[in-house]
């Protein structure tokens, strides 16, 4: 597939090299020499230096011969633009970034009118997912695969002694679930049952909902779970903004701390419902004065990923029992799993999943991105003539980063093991390591096939 | 550093050269030439060193811009090293200090010979220093880069590092299909060349070797007198055409294989290369004309075929050009120096270089008259920017540096100036023959084993374009601060 993503920053960075790992072909455009030289450095792909607005560069790389073509410079209107162009000259699918969300409402015009196939928007999306988080009973950061069917938590085991030193095989109350990943201070380790746990591991694991809920009322320090009614949001930014309209309308109160006094006045007027205030969030008299204890969820969401994390620290240990924070880079992920935050959101990570869906196309329900970007969590439902159908799993030979950790069948869910024979229309989840994603596409997946010495030769290395 | 991606890298450099020598290998049991034993022996050593290599390590870590210095620098050094041992062990050289001149002189495509008379020497050793050329005009580690995909970024690192020309380019997205994508026009010029050879009257056996010499732009010849072997119009004029085309950019082929026609007409680069093979031709044939050397139609073919050996910095002759009056002698030597376009497979300073250089000089007049203009300087409209400006005059400034050192060193073996001057130039820009003593029917043979090692490291400093090489033997207190 060949790609052309325009306007270089976090989020193209991140397609970038998300998008190479799908052995993709791709082609970056972007108007800053520095930023060029950056990912050179960096990613195995063809870089222009080039105003995306030129068209005569599209031409001159003829964007016909395209598959994709990602718009994302800061400017929204020169992404509706360019996409829209991209497409008329022959591009066969384009997406652009649009982060206004005056434009953002007028979604469906942009894209019938001027023929852009899908439009993302990262605040919004992040706005969902926090939202989502936010308003789940339980504590543990979780994901849903298979319609909520299947559920998958991050579990931070700390100094529990029923986990620490214990061999996998050891731990009681894991009937029904399996312990998919455990991450150690940054790394991705897939365990067997013999694998030892270590204090500060984050295990994830997972299983069918109802169990997942009872693990997590089991393990999560809280006494008892309860929901979010009061959100304090900190930074009244696009993100601050598009999730205080989601909470309004799902009837939470919602206070939102902003600087600007300006921007308070333009937030207000957007959004009715909402307390307003203007101040510095990261004054604790501020936010004493408020009462940050009677809230019960907390989100950093300014525009520095340090304030964010810090914040939500402080007032995570503060006793407010959610406190997420956004972050924009991933530089921190070492230390991310350590602090004792809920859930740490990484905007360009969640584009990026959107984007494989649409990208891995038929058969792919659902993608997932570990926050290094290095493995993903996918959810596939199974074509006819795949090659893992019909053949016990242990006989697969599947290498070391795969693992199919759920499957649901005829709308059961079941743990698969060795015995388990998967089959036509079956929807599993399985976790891949990025650097097995071509066994992944091989197995999983209807492809064209490659073979000889040649490909040999590839795998060796 | 990473050394332990360098090393398995370098086993992958290993496992490919022993491939090259296998049509030796054959050859040399077919023929019955003596020196069966010899290839086996190599290509044996070879493979299990490159087995042992890529085994032992099991890293999988990415390759950064310092390791890709590293892996193109030691790939040339080692390939070199294993390419003299049949070359040694055949006796078709005395020493393998010789051994190593001559297989660098290969893979550099300088096509200089330490070899007095290469007609009584082994066929196969012949065609296995023709190899070389064709390998090492395009590199190595491109060809190594089109069957390793997974180097991903890393192999643009070693692109960099191994193309010759101050920006290197990839022409598709994927490093690996940039790689396979050049030896597919590679392959193509070379396969039209040999037919083309065959029907001017060449054994197969000389067709293949004199093509390998004229796409790698080298100049290795399996006869000792060179092209002179072959009377008629049609090899030279042949070969003429094919080494301006090797000394095009190969980018320039690609677009023309896209049919962009109007874009290659446009390049400046490509302009300021056919400018320049035109009048240097013109120049040639007026001053040889005037002074008496023959027919026009000979002195124009000659003159041609001359001045596209040089340029094309292949150093095949077809005639003594040593006697030629000494204006003609002078162009020669100017062309010694430029070469021929970035991204191709010849050597020199390279025309974009001179180029930019002029405009640098353009600029510098405007500036004393307008101090405060700007005046940026532009290539194909697009502007070049200051680092690579920078990078350009650098180039320059170390090649004149390493000229006139190496030049005064090789002036201590007693040869007349004049052949130490072009001995170094025609190393430097891989050339081939110089004048005087090292004139195209003499050969290296006569200089001592201490020179011609200076000879190799020029040799590999010139292919490499300096930098490459100098930081890795750059020690590291000056490196790193």
């Amino acid at each position: 597939m060949k790609v052309l993503i325009i306007g270089c920053g976090k989020l193209g960075f991140r397609l970038a090299s998300t998008l190479i790992d799908e052995k993709c072909d791709i082609t970056v455009i972007d108007n800053d020499e520095k930023v060029i030289e950056d990912v050179n450095n960096s990613l195995d792909v063809l870089s222009i230096t080039a105003n995306g607005l030129d068209f005569k560069v599209l031409k001159e790389i003829e964007i016909g011969s395209y598959d994709l073509v990602l718009a994302t410079t800061t400017n929204d209107e020169a992404n509706v633009l360019i996409s829209s162009v991209a497409k008329k000259l022959g591009c066969r699918k384009s997406i652009a970034r649009v982060r206004n969300s005056e434009y953002y409402n007028q979604v469906n015009f942009i894209t019938d009118e001027l023929g852009i196939d899908y439009i993302i928007n990262p605040d919004k999306a992040t706005a969902n997912s926090i939202a989502k988080y936010l308003l789940k009973k339980y504590l543990l950061m979780s994901d849903d695969f298979a319609d909520g069917k299947v559920r998958l938590v991050d579990f931070n085991i700390q100094s529990d002694d029923k986990f620490v030193g214990k061999k996998l095989y050891e731990l009681s109350g894991f009937e029904n679930l399996l312990i998919t990943v455990i991450l150690r201070q940054g790394k991705t380790i897939i365990p067997n049952g013999e694998t030892v746990l270590k204090e500060n591991d984050v295990i994830l694991i997972s299983g069918a909902s109802s169990d997942i809920e009872d693990f997590d009322k089991k393990h999560s320090h809280i006494k008892k779970a309860k929901s979010v009614k009061k959100v304090m949001i900190l930074g009244g930014g696009k993100l601050g903004l598009n999730l205080g309209y989601i909470l309004s309308k799902e009837k939470i109160e919602t206070t939102i701390i902003e600087r600007d006094e300006e921007r308070c006045l333009e937030l207000k007027e957007k959004l009715p419902n909402c307390v307003i205030i203007n101040g510095d969030g990261t004054n604790f008299s501020l936010l004493n004065e408020e009462m940050i204890d009677s809230f019960d969820a907390f989100v950093a969401a300014t525009g520095i990923d340090e304030t964010n994390l810090l914040m939500a620290l402080s007032v995570k240990q503060g006793g407010v029992y959610k406190s997420v924070a956004k972050i924009s880079r991933p530089n921190y992920n070492r230390v991310l799993d350590r602090i004792e935050i809920d859930g740490a959101f990484n905007a360009a990570f969640i584009t990026a999943n959107e984007i494989l869906k649409f990208v891995r196309g038929r058969g792919s329900l659902r993608v997932n991105l570990m926050l290094d970007g290095e493995a993903e969590f996918t959810e596939l439902l199974l074509q006819e003539n795949v090659k893992v159908l019909n053949t016990p799993i242990k006989d697969l030979n599947l290498p070391n980063g795969i693992l199919i950790s759920a499957l649901v069948r005829d709308g059961k869910v079941e743990i698969p093991n060795g015995d388990t024979v998967l089959e036509e229309s079956d929807r599993i989840i399985v976790f891949c390591r990025h650097d097995q994603l071509d066994v992944l596409k091989e197995y999983f997946y209807k492809s064209e096939k490659r073979g000889g010495i040649l490909s040999e030769l590839r795998h060796r290395f | 550093m990473n050394y332990a991606i360098a090393f398995k890298v370098l086993g992958y450099i290993l496992a490919l050269e022993g491939a090259f020598m296998l049509p030796s290998l054959v050859l040399s049991g077919v023929i019955h030439d003596g020196a069966f034993s010899s290839f086996l022996g190599t290509i044996a050593i070879l493979e299990i060193l490159a087995v042992i290599m890529v085994r032992v390590v099991q890293e999988k870590q990415k390759i950064s811009p310092k390791d890709g210095l590293l892996i193109v620098s030691l790939a040339w050094i080692l390939v070199s090293i294993f390419g003299a041992i049949p070359l040694y062990i055949t006796k078709s050289v005395p020493t393998y200090i010789d051994g190593l001149f001559e297989i660098i002189s290969g893979f550099t495509t300088t096509g200089a010979t330490a070899i007095p008379n290469i007609e009584i020497v082994p066929k196969s050793v012949v065609l296995w220093r023709s190899v070389t050329h064709w390998v090492g005009g395009m590199g190595i580690l491109v060809f190594a880069l089109s069957l390793l995909p997974k180097l991903g970024v890393g192999g643009f690192q070693m692109f960099k590092a191994e193309s010759p020309g101050p920006v290197a380019g990839k022409i598709e997205p994927k490093m690996s299909q940039t790689a396979k994508r050049l030896y597919a026009i590679y392959m193509f010029i070379t396969v039209i060349l040999f037919l083309l050879l065959c029907l001017g009257g060449m054994t197969p056996f000389d067709s293949i070797v004199h093509t390998l010499g004229t796409v790698g732009t080298g100049g290795f010849s399996s006869k000792a007198i060179s092209v002179g072997a072959y009377s008629g119009y049609y090899i030279p004029v042949v070969m003429s055409i094919f080494m301006v085309i090797c000394g095009t950019n190969f980018s320039m082929h690609y677009l023309i294989y896209k049919g962009k026609f109007k874009d290659v007409l446009k390049d400046e680069e490509f302009r300021a290369y056919y400018i320049i093979v035109i009048l240097a031709i013109v120049f040639i044939s007026i001053n040889l004309f005037k002074s008496g050397y023959g027919k026009l139609s000979k002195t124009v073919v000659d003159s041609a075929f001359q001045v596209t050996s040089i340029m094309s910095t292949s150093g095949f002759s077809n005639t003594n050009f040593d006697l030629w009056p000494s204006f003609s002698k002078f162009i020669l030597l100017i062309l010694f120096f430029t070469g021929s376009c970035a991204g191709s497979t010849a050597g020199g300073i390279k025309i974009i270089r001179i180029v930019v250089v002029f405009k640098m000089i353009k600029r510098e007049i405007i500036k004393v008259v307008h101090p405060k203009a700007i005046v940026p300087i532009r290539i194909n409209g697009k502007v070049v920017n200051d680092e690579v400006i920078l990078g350009i005059s650098s180039f320059i400034y170390v090649y004149l540096i390493i000229f006139v050192i190496s030049t005064g060193i090789v002036a201590t073996s007693g040869v007349d100036l004049i052949s130490a001057v072009s001995s170094v130039a025609t190393m430097l820009s891989n050339v081939g023959p110089g004048f005087s003593a090292v004139g195209p029917t003499s050969t290296f043979a006569f200089y001592a084993g201490g020179y011609k090692l200076l000879f190799c490291a020029l040799m590999l400093l010139g292919r490499l374009e300096f930098f490459t090489l100098l930081a890795l033997i750059t020690p590291r207190r000056i490196s790193e601060n």
